[in-house]
């Protein structure tokens, strides 16, 4: 079942990163579709070398443009205005500081002993330090509108405002998340001797990557440098990527374990290579062309996520280093949540990217186009399915591990129901799961359901009269479970005279062992009246049929000092809910019958008549008293004494 | 007194006379915002007593005072643990005489050397803003780089004091918007400049005339200039390499300290307890960054005190404050002042890594009491 959910969710998901690749192919057939993208990488391509050629010139230009525009009394106001921005912003996040820095202090002296904690801290620092951020933006691009900038000034101010911020939130981000220098603040699990570099790395290429985003755009807007700015452009996302790469294989090698460590691994792909592999398709994508570039990027994104998701989300249950199944359904349920996130959040980035919004291909009549929102719609389903079943199955197996091996003959204890429903519990989720998914995966792939279900009524009326006994037996077993009737390992009769242990229960009938070794398999609806033999308490009565001289007074006394000795024993003293008592019932002739009762957990009579009739017996012989031997004594009277004559 | 005190209270003094000139000086400038006049009208309440014979002797000594200091200051330090602040506060003010230095000689020299140079403000924002806009960008970058270091010394002395809390209102505020009206007074007036020189051809004359004056001397102030430079240059390296030297010869010697709570901290020899905090990531409060002058990095010294550098004059007196009256305790030390010499220390860090300014300008507040278990860590 498992293998199946899973199965069933990574092809959803392959079916889902294509999506938007089929989105984007829209109404031309695979070859045609190739030769385009082909033309297009050309051309891509050689604009990139036009550029080469071209940009130096343009630069050149460029610079003495901006010298000459610079060197003015406009120049000298434009600085003057950046720089009262920057100073307005400073003393906004500075004032804010003075306030904030004493709880960041906080943050930093608080010992963490877990990743959760150092999750929560995290957040915290990562808020008052976005605040600050924001505030400072906010304060610069604010007061920017009271001046009157010389032209195209103003929005080169607030694009860098903007490129400053996203350096800064980078910045940050990357050092809350791999914490350098602070261990046990890191929040992803990383080799505390790589975090430094990993940072560093990170950070660089993120700031390459936004200058390559924000500056070539400004050259274009403001100076129609084209050349120029595609240039700059190809040199910075280049050398992201080759640090990238360097980053990918140098930080994500495997440490060297202790020797004969590698004997014990089956070898797989290393995970560096398949990163450098994913940095290195989004570079060549981008320069095959930008659409399919940012596609690229948030797929490879995806990927990744996906490559280090696990880790990541078991780190927090179980900390650096250790391997090995977790511990609970918890981390399960989060990693399942987690995945499924990333891909709907890749999906809508996607979407985005590609600048067509999902209410706009849903009416777009190209085939293409509604298949791949169809089996995103199938895959959104697996997901949730998978979700739900991995929640389950875990909670079931998690208890069900807590209570142990199963075995139907020994006494049952309180966990007996739970052992009882669980099991039933699974099967019947997974069964309602699967019924449910590939109904609504028909329907979300278009195929009209409805019939379907109207000729499964039909069918179902049919069948229905047939399967009336089923019907009974399924709905009567749901309130014998309901009311718990008895429960795996109890000794029940049922009022068709089958009686045994309960052994089994499935969804429609209940195996019950006979003490003799027979196993009878009953229909819920045909066990009627349920005799459950194993609940709280039983009281066992036998008669003890003593001769007629016998004084019934000492006997009573006997029966009940062997009652008290049976209770002092040590091993027949926990089972006697109450004691042996007995008395007088019954005089027969030349028989008095006593009566002795004991009261004793569910099971247990038997040995503990057995071994009380052996006591007394004992105690009998000592009174030189047997049990009445049903021998009667025949008198014979002599003839009346006659007188010898 | 002892040289400690002595070093650092006269860079605090020439510092605070030469942030007082600089913003008499901006102050002069945002009054620019009203008219060019207004701000050649005030020069004479606002600038004119530095060109005294008080006031001119007192500058030069403070600029002397204040440049020899700092570049003392680093050549006397350990190590490079530094707050961010302190960083940017030692970049700007090395930065800041080569910067500043062409704008003191142009004022300053040009008057001397040649007598009919008019260095009002309009001649000076004539240059800036139409003839050599390249010094315009070059004082822009002085204004902010010596009021950020300015501020930030200003701030991190005076929000220990008990005083902070009534004044701190005001002065906060005031170190943002002095340097801010200064600007916006130096573009208004820009303005002004630009529009008088296409408008009055008679100063636009005069103007020339006098910058072909000025040109005449320029080689003779270029080699002035460039004289200081490599004095100052050669100050610098020298601060530097004996800083290098001795943290150099302290690398052989490594020790080791232990806080409680079981962490430990190891460093070169003669770093004090704060610095081997730091730069081992042990969590340790120090608002003033180790100047000695708020307290909060007082630590109790449970074993090995005699490897510790006796206390000097700043330590006393800044723990004699810090108790309000009462007797130093025995054992307390400042954590920035006591500089590790052998092994076997162990110290307490007294107050919470969290402690803030208010932790030196009302230290009973985060006194824990002798019998009182000290603050929780935790917030």
């Amino acid at each position: 079942m498992t293998w199946l959910m899973r199965s069933l969710c990574v092809g959803a998901l392959s079916l889902a990163a294509s999506a938007p690749a089929f989105a984007a192919a829209g109404e031309h057939s695979l070859a045609a579709l190739s030769m385009g993208a082909l033309a297009e990488t050309k051309a891509r391509i050689e604009t990139l070398a036009g550029n080469f050629a071209q940009a130096p010139g343009e630069l050149r230009q460029l610079t003495e443009q901006t010298r000459k525009s610079m060197m003015s009394g406009t120049g000298v106001r434009g600085f003057t205005y950046l720089l009262i921005l920057l100073l307005v912003g400073a003393a906004a996040e500075w004032l804010y500081w003075t306030y904030a820095y004493s709880p960041l202090r906080a943050i930093h002296a608080t010992p963490v002993e877990t990743p959760l904690q150092a999750l929560r801290l995290g957040l915290r620092h990562l808020l008052l330090r976005v605040s600050g951020m924001l505030l400072f933006t906010f304060a610069a691009i604010g007061v920017s509108a009271a001046f009157s900038w010389p032209a195209g000034m103003h929005e080169l101010v607030i694009a860098l405002t903007l490129l400053l911020l996203s350096l800064r939130l980078s910045w940050v981000a990357v050092a809350i998340i791999v914490a350098p220098g602070r261990p046990q603040f890191k929040l992803v699990p990383v080799d505390p001797r790589r975090a430094r570099w990993l940072a560093a790395t990170v950070v660089v290429a993120l700031s390459l990557l936004a200058f390559g985003q924000f500056v070539p755009a400004i050259l274009e807007r403001a100076a129609e440098a084209r050349h120029a700015a595609g240039l700059l452009r190809f040199a910075a996302y280049a050398a992201a990527t080759l640090i990238l790469l360097v980053g990918a294989f140098t930080l994500f090698s495997r440490p060297s374990g202790p020797s004969g460590a590698a004997q014990m691994r089956l070898p797989i792909i290393p995970r560096s290579f398949l990163l450098a592999l994913l940095v290195a398709a989004v570079f060549v994508a981008w320069v095959m062309s930008e659409r399919v570039a940012a596609v690229t990027l948030i797929v490879a994104i995806v990927i990744a996520l996906q490559l280090g998701l696990r880790d990541m989300v078991y780190f927090y249950w179980r900390g650096d280093g250790e391997s090995g199944e977790a511990q609970g359904a918890l981390p399960a349920i989060v990693l399942s949540l987690a995945r499924f996130v990333v891909v709907l959040v890749g999906i809508g980035a996607a979407a985005l990217a590609l600048d067509t919004p999902l209410t706009a291909l849903a009416e777009s009549v190209s085939p293409w186009v509604r298949i791949g929102l169809r089996l995103l719609g199938v895959a959104v389903l697996a997901l949730l399915a998978h979700g739900v079943w991995i929640a389950v199955r875990s909670v079931v197996d998690h208890r069900l591990a807590g209570i142990g091996p199963v075995d139907p003959h020994h006494t049952p204890d309180a966990s007996s129901r739970l052992l009882t429903l669980l099991p039933l519990l699974r099967v019947t989720t997974a069964v309602v799961l699967m019924v449910m998914l590939v109904l609504s995966s028909l329907w979300a792939l278009g195929i009209e359901i409805t019939p379907l279900l109207a000729g499964a009524g039909v069918l179902g009326i049919a069948l229905g009269f047939g399967a009336q006994a089923l019907v009974r037996d399924v709905i009567a077993g749901i309130f014998f479970l309901a009311e718990d009737a008895f429960r795996v390992g109890e000794y029940v009769e049922s009022g068709t005279n089958t009686k045994g242990t309960v052994e089994r229960i499935t969804l429609r009938s209940v195996a019950l062992r006979h003490h003799n070794g027979p196993l009878h398999f009953v229909p819920y609806g045909s066990l009627g009246t349920v005799r459950n033999q194993s609940r709280d308490w039983v009281i066992d009565k036998f008669n003890l049929p003593l001769p007629i001289e016998v004084d019934s007074e000492t006997i009573r006394k006997m029966i009940k000092k062997i009652g008290e000795d049976m209770k002092n024993d040590p091993e027949l003293g926990g089972l006697l809910l109450e004691p042996l008592k007995g008395k007088l019932y019954r005089v027969d002739p030349s028989v008095k019958i006593f009566r002795c009762k004991f009261r004793s957990p569910p099971g247990k009579q038997f040995d503990l008549r057995a071994s009380a009739l052996k006591r007394i017996e004992a105690a009998l012989k000592k009174l030189g008293l047997g049990f009445a031997d049903g021998r009667q004594t025949v008198l014979m009277h002599p003839p009346a004494a006659t007188p010898p004559a | 007194m002892q040289a400690a005190t002595v070093v650092r209270n006269a860079r605090l003094i020439s510092g605070l006379v030469l942030m007082a000139f600089v913003t008499g000086h901006l102050a002069n400038l945002s009054i620019g915002i009203h008219s060019l006049e207004a701000m050649e009208a005030w020069r004479a309440q606002l600038m004119d007593p530095w060109r005294s014979g008080v006031g001119q002797p007192l500058l030069l000594a403070a600029v002397c005072i204040h440049v020899a200091f700092g570049l003392y200051a680093i050549s006397a330090r350990r190590s490079m643990t530094l707050s961010r602040a302190d960083v940017v506060q030692l970049v700007l003010g090395l930065l800041t005489p080569p910067l500043l230095l062409n704008h003191v000689v142009v004022t300053y020299m040009a008057d001397q050397v040649t007598p009919d140079f008019d260095s009002a403000y309009g001649m000076l924002l004539a240059i800036y803003w139409k003839f050599s806009p390249g010094y315009a960008f070059q004082q822009l970058f002085v204004v902010v780089i010596v009021w950020i270091h300015a501020a930030l010394g200003l701030y991190s002395w005076l929000v220990l004091k008990p005083v902070w809390r009534r004044v701190g209102g005001f002065v906060l505020p005031a170190l943002f918007a002095v340097p801010i009206l200064a600007l916006i007074g130096f573009a208004e007036a820009g303005k002004e400049v630009l529009a008088k020189l296409a408008s009055d051809p008679a100063w636009q004359a005069h103007i020339t005339d006098n910058i072909t004056s000025i040109v005449k001397v320029t080689s003779k102030m270029d080699a002035l200039q460039a004289q200081i430079l490599l004095t100052y240059g050669a100050l610098l390296l020298l601060a530097a390499g004996v800083f290098a030297a001795r943290m150099l010869r302290d690398r052989l010697t490594p020790v080791r300290i232990v806080y409680d709570g079981g962490a430990c901290a190891q460093g070169r020899r003669g770093l004090s307890v704060l610095e081997l905090s730091i730069l081992n990531d042990v969590p340790h409060a120090h608002v003033c960054s180790g100047r000695g002058r708020c307290g909060t990095c007082r630590v109790q010294v449970d074993a090995g005190a005699q490897a510790l550098s006796p206390a000097n004059d700043i330590e006393q007196a800044t723990l004699a404050r810090v108790s309000e009256g009462k007797p130093v305790a025995a054992g307390v030390r400042l954590a920035c002042q006591a500089r590790v010499l052998g092994a076997g220390v162990e110290v307490t860090r007294l107050l919470p890594a969290y402690a803030d300014a208010s932790a030196a300008r009302l230290p009973q507040d985060w006194l824990a009491d002798d019998a009182a278990p000290a603050r929780d860590p935790a917030p």
